[in-house]
């Protein structure tokens, strides 16, 4: 039998905190379950969305980090 | 072949013993959380880069001086001294900071994103800017979870543990933020992109 599933299982599910039984019956349901696929997909689209807007640092600074460590001997050394 | 995720502690040792790859695995495992620790302390994205970096340094220095206690856990240490570098920047800059996180709320009042200066696509840069204003008009508890999940990469547990509820208080307050956002993109009529959205 089918499990049922609550949005808040596909936003735990979207977000990859399912564990992997859950995992496996959210995306057995999903084939079957056409109000289950349309909430998916809209969180899915959601988090596309919020994607879009950048919190995260640049390349160049987290760059910058891991140089300053694997340089950090060659400096306290010279 | 399975995969052996190593946690914080295991990571923060091999680091201690020589490994550079060790640390890498550190920083992006929570670059993004610090980073918008920062960042919304101090709402310059430049700033908040420039004091990720410090924040690192400090770290490094202190891992590398073998100063590190290792009793303590990697995430709240670093994210102590994010948090004092973001203070120490008000205290030079002589201002002082409206939003607090995590220990001190009140929370996520007046969020400002990052603009992306180098934003050539008009279109795109629209809707950028629409979904940025969609989170801030967000009440503030679904901001608050939508923020800790979205971009500080917490998981609901810690977001729950975090701000005083319980897991499904915190799912569902995503989950309103998600449907607010969507009743709003769906009353301004947004033209999604067709290929972001296949089918």
């Amino acid at each position: 039998m089918i499990k049922t599933f609550t949005p808040d299982d596909v936003i735990k599910y979207v977000y990859k905190e399912c564990d992997q039984e859950e995992q496996r019956e959210i995306e057995e349901a999903l084939l079957c379950d056409e109000k289950l696929k349309e909430t998916y997909q809209y969180v899915v689209n959601m988090k596309d969305d919020l994607d879009k807007i950048d919190v995260q640092p640049s390349n160049k600074a987290i760059t910058n980090i891991l140089n300053y460590s694997k340089n950090y001997n060659l400096k306290k050394g010279s | 072949m399975n995969k052996i995720k190593l946690d914080d502690s295991q990571l923060v040792s091999q680091y201690i013993k020589g490994s550079e790859l060790a640390f890498e695995k550190l920083v992006n495992r929570h670059k993004n959380k610090i980073f918008t620790k920062i960042y919304l302390i101090v709402k310059d994205r430049y700033v908040a880069e420039d004091l990720l970096q410090e924040t690192f340094i400090k770290a490094v220095n202190t891992i590398k001086a073998g100063k590190y206690n290792e009793e303590g856990k990697f995430l709240p240490w670093i994210m102590r001294i994010a948090n004092n570098m973001a203070i120490d920047h008000f205290r030079k800059e002589k201002r002082y900071p409206t939003i607090v996180m995590e220990d001190g709320s009140p929370l996520l009042n007046n969020i400002k994103f990052a603009e992306e200066p180098f934003e050539t696509d008009q279109e795109r840069k629209e809707t950028h800017k629409l979904i940025r204003k969609l989170v801030k008009e967000l009440p503030e508890s679904q901001k608050q979870v939508l923020i800790m999940r979205h971009y500080m990469k917490m998981s609901f547990q810690e977001i729950a543990d975090a701000t005083g509820v319980s897991i499904n208080t915190a799912l569902g307050r995503m989950r309103y933020a998600l449907i607010n956002m969507k009743k709003k993109m769906d009353k301004l009529n947004v033209a999604y992109d067709k290929n972001l959205y296949p089918g």
